[in-house]
């Protein structure tokens, strides 16, 4: 009864690192400070990182990983996890590159691209719904059975060019490019559009609300009338048309349909973001914006550290052990928090 | 006082974000006596045990554990000194057996390998001298066990040699009268032997049958420290809430003729033919002890168990619920026992939890509207008295009590035709639990058919229109209100044909 009245007390005096406090969300802030200090970091030891040809090369190698990690953040909300992207992008990047070559239409290989990873991602909500498969089990499964089936499409199992000069614009076209300014890369474009979206859905949409409802407590969601069969349909359809399209932008990219280079491997660069991005394993917590400043932060390390030579080994570890300083800065962060305001209120 | 005290508390503050949950406690628990802790829900009664047990660290003051400094440990070192909690929410491992998780962390071993052999004998032994013998088996999953069987196994793992004090916070709040009696004997074998024993619960009768002493907070501050033998409950009462309570509560008998739930020859896995109706306006109350298949019935009604046979019908219509989903778009809400497991989503906020059940209701084209979420829930958090610093809060968050209201909160907010309630004042403080009694009233008042599942004889008694018994998954006939009485239901419940 005493503290009712507390509701809307802060938001008086508003500080510029509040405002992005705000818009970011305060999980976010370790993410956006360590951005900003990568950044400085890498500008101070070499010239080539803040030049516009380089910044918009970040925003197109890094459009890939973000579609996945947009779809992987639902995922893992809802308490699962989607091993079988990667196969899946392979697959769809193999079928794009049939209908473009092969059938000649740019629409119908982006379309059929996109349908084929949501027909894979409707297989692994079945295995796991009917079957009963832990999901990181049954992706696991089709991480290896998709990756066969992309070099069974494949003619012969072996890459297919794509020479179409439209179905290329979707992978390395810019908007706006004009004299010195090297325009924006429409993959970034397609993948802010897809991530405002998500953004939108997983935050203000009866979906949005029963994923993370679903992946904080599923009996619960369950007796509170949510369908979790229905969910997970959704849930990995989305992941594997979200995938299929990343497959479809790697086809446009390479100008071939690859059934393994490419793709292979996109599933743990998109875990790591979204973990990086602040959701946990058990699911109920993570966010789309989180997801994508991991996703520019982990592209802004691999270009630094090509810039400045640093053999793809170390790049690795880097990687890594990046993981673990974020989510860890992240914990002891929310403790301070905690602490502070507490000892706030123990003064008043 | 020659004596050092086992446990003793020196101006002790505990602060939470935006909110104080304790300030300035002093008092201290003796060797070989009983001490109840009382406070509406929210007073900070389970934090202090916290803080005891280590889970969580003071702010200012200082705690003595038999004379040792205790001020800062950690769960082990407390455990160690000897300061042994009961949960108010035990937890437990899922996918192993009972007795593994009466011993965990300390499994009896042999060559460095777990002897399963010693593990079943002590865990036998550990639970017949505790007086649970026959209640549970050593061996069953501990997802198998039901809330009352997982509160024992947590009761006898806090009385692992060693201990010196034990604190029960909420114990009997799942467990039957039966239970409940063996409880208070062990209880009273603890004090015997001369350990301090701290009591937390909001049911005042048994305080005055267990207690030699009670402690009374309010708002995280210490009222009073009084001998149980001088005060009356209603002095108690008092005490707590800071002002007087008309608590004591009569419900005028609203049912109208027409039948809203009508349920007919329902058979399931736990059931057998099962039949009875409910009226607009009538409270049928369910009694029976814990396992006779209540729960499980309130769940093949809402389609979460599978229905063998049968038919449910609501206002005369027939429905085919399949899941949840169904159930709740055929008008029936359902408010489950396990607000941790089953009810609420710990880790998302107040407002989402409470307003679950209708998010569709709170949207357009699948879009959630803000205001009318706020709008919805707002005014029920206000009239449950639901005390949180912010409707964002996290559920998890807030004491036990005001969790179990933002459960029926979200029922309230879903306007059901049927609701069935299962232990809805389970660890409701005295004050909330009249209030949620007058709303239990005023929900049957307004029409709605409520099924009501309650361990608590008085709660029964107070509050249903009839009573049905369950026993081993069947159903007595209805005993009318003006015919029921504690022994008659009870004698229905053991399974005797009541004369
Ligand atoms: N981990 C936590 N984080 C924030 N606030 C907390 C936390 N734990 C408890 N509180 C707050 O501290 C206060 C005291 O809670 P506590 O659980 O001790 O109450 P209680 O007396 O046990 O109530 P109940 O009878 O409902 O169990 C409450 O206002 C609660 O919301
Ligand atoms: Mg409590």
């Amino acid at each position: 009864m005493t503290n009712m009245s507390q509701t809307t007390t802060q938001r008086s005096t508003e500080n510029p690192l509040k405002a992005i406090t705000r818009f970011v969300g305060a999980e976010n802030l370790s993410l956006v400070i360590a951005l900003v200090l990568l950044v400085i970091l890498i500008a101070s030891q070499t010239p080539f990182f803040f030049v516009p040809r380089n910044l918009m090369n970040i925003g197109m190698n890094l459009a890939v990983v973000g579609l996945l990690g947009v779809g992987m953040t639902i995922v893992i909300v809802s308490g699962a996890l989607d091993i079988s992207v990667g196969s899946i992008a392979g697959v769809a990047s193999v079928v794009s590159a049939i209908f473009v070559t092969y059938v000649g239409t740019v629409t119908g290989g982006v379309f059929m691209g996109v349908l084929a990873g949501a027909l894979l991602g409707v297989v692994n909500a079945a295995i796991i719904s009917y079957l009963r498969v832990n999901a990181v089990v049954a992706t696991l499964a089709t991480l290896s059975a998709y990756r066969g089936i992309a070099f069974l499409v494949a003619p012969e199992g072996r890459p297919i060019g794509v020479l179409d000069q439209s179905f290329a614009y979707i992978g390395s076209g810019r908007v706006l490019e004009s004299g010195s300014f090297p325009g924006i890369p429409v993959a970034l474009l397609l993948l802010v559009a897809v991530a405002v979206v998500a953004h939108f859905v997983m935050s203000s949409t009866v979906f949005g609300r029963a994923v993370y409802s679903m992946g904080g407590n599923p009996a619960a969601a369950r007796l509170a009338g949510i369908n979790l069969t229905r969910m997970k349909f959704y849930i990995f359809t989305i992941s594997g048309a979200l995938a299929g399209l990343a497959g479809v932008l790697v086809t446009a990219r390479t100008s071939s349909g690859q059934p393994a280079s490419g793709t292979q491997g996109l599933e743990l660069e998109a875990i790591t973001a979204v973990f990086l991005g602040g959701a946990i394993l058990a699911g109920g917590k993570g966010t789309i914006v989180g997801t994508m400043l991991a996703v520019v932060l982990l592209a802004t390390l691999s270009n630094g550290m090509n810039l400045l030579n640093i053999p793809t080994f170390y790049q690795l570890v880097a990687k890594g052990f990046l993981l673990i300083v974020a989510v860890a800065i992240g914990q002891w962060r929310m403790a301070r928090a905690e602490r502070a305001q507490a000892r706030a209120s123990l003064a008043g | 006082m020659a004596e050092t005290p086992v446990v003793d508390i020196r101006r002790v503050g505990k602060a939470f974000p935006n909110v104080r949950a304790l300030a300035d406690l002093t008092f201290d628990v003796r060797r070989g006596e009983v001490v109840a802790f009382v406070g509406e829900n929210g007073a900070g009664k389970s934090t202090l045990l916290k803080i005891l047990s280590g889970d969580y660290q003071l702010d200012e003051g200082e705690v003595l554990l038999d004379g040792q400094e205790a001020s800062h440990v950690s769960p082990r070192e407390a455990r160690q000194a000897g300061f042994r909690l009961v949960r108010q929410e035990p937890e437990i491992v899922p996918h192993i057996s009972a007795a593994e998780n009466i011993f965990v962390g300390e499994l009896p071993q042999r060559h460095g390998v777990v002897d399963f052999a010693r593990l079943r004998a002590d865990a036998w032994a550990l639970l017949e001298e505790c007086g649970f013998d026959g209640l549970i088996d050593p061996a069953a999953m501990g997802d198998t066990l039901s809330p009352a069987q997982k509160h024992i196994v947590e009761i006898a793992r806090a009385l692992k040699p060693g201990v010196k004090v034990v604190a029960f916070d909420e114990p009997t709040s799942s467990l039957t009268s039966d239970e409940t009696e063996r409880l208070f004997t062990l209880i009273r074998k603890l004090r015997d032997r001369g350990l301090g024993v701290i009591y937390v619960t909001h049911r005042l009768h048994e305080v005055m049958e267990i207690s030699d002493r009670i402690v009374i907070l309010r708002d995280g501050r210490l009222v009073d420290v009084c001998e149980t033998q001088s005060v009356t409950p209603d002095d108690v009462v008092r005490m707590m809430v800071g002002r007087d309570l008309s608590y004591g509560f009569a419900r005028t008998e609203t049912t109208r003729p027409e039948v809203v739930l009508e349920v007919s020859n329902l058979s399931s896995r736990y059931h057998e033919n099962i039949s009875f109706k409910i009226h607009a306006g009538e409270i049928l109350g369910f009694a029976g002890l814990v396992g006779a298949g209540r729960t499980e019935l309130a769940k093949v009604i809402f389609g979460d168990i599978h229905k063998r046979s049968g038919e449910v019908l609501v206002v005369g219509q027939r429905t085919r619920i399949r899941a949840p989903s169904d159930a709740i778009a055929a008008s029936i809400g359902f408010a489950p026992e396990d607000r941790k497991g089953e009810g609420l989503i710990l880790v998302r906020s107040v407002m989402e939890n409470a307003s679950m059940a209708v998010f569709s209701t709170l949207s357009r084209f699948g879009i959630l509207r803000n205001r009318m979420m706020i709008d919805t829930v707002s005014p029920l958090i206000d009239s449950l008295e639901i005390k949180t610093p912010s409707l964002e809060q996290e559920v998890g968050k807030l004491s036990g009590g005001n969790q179990q209201k933002v459960v029926l909160a979200r029922w309230l907010a879903a306007k059901p035709k049927v609701l069935i309630l299962d232990e809805p004042t389970r660890a409701v403080d005295v004050g909330a639990k009249a209030e949620i009694y007058r709303l239990i009233d005023s929900l049957a008042k307004s029409g709605i058919a409520i099924m009501l599942i309650s361990s608590e004889m008085p709660e029964l008694l107070a509050l249903a229109d009839r009573i049905v018994v369950m026993h081993a998954g069947r159903l007595s006939d209805p005993i009318e209100k003006s015919e029921a009485s504690e022994e008659r239901i009870l004698n229905a419940a053991l399974g005797q044909q009541a004369a």
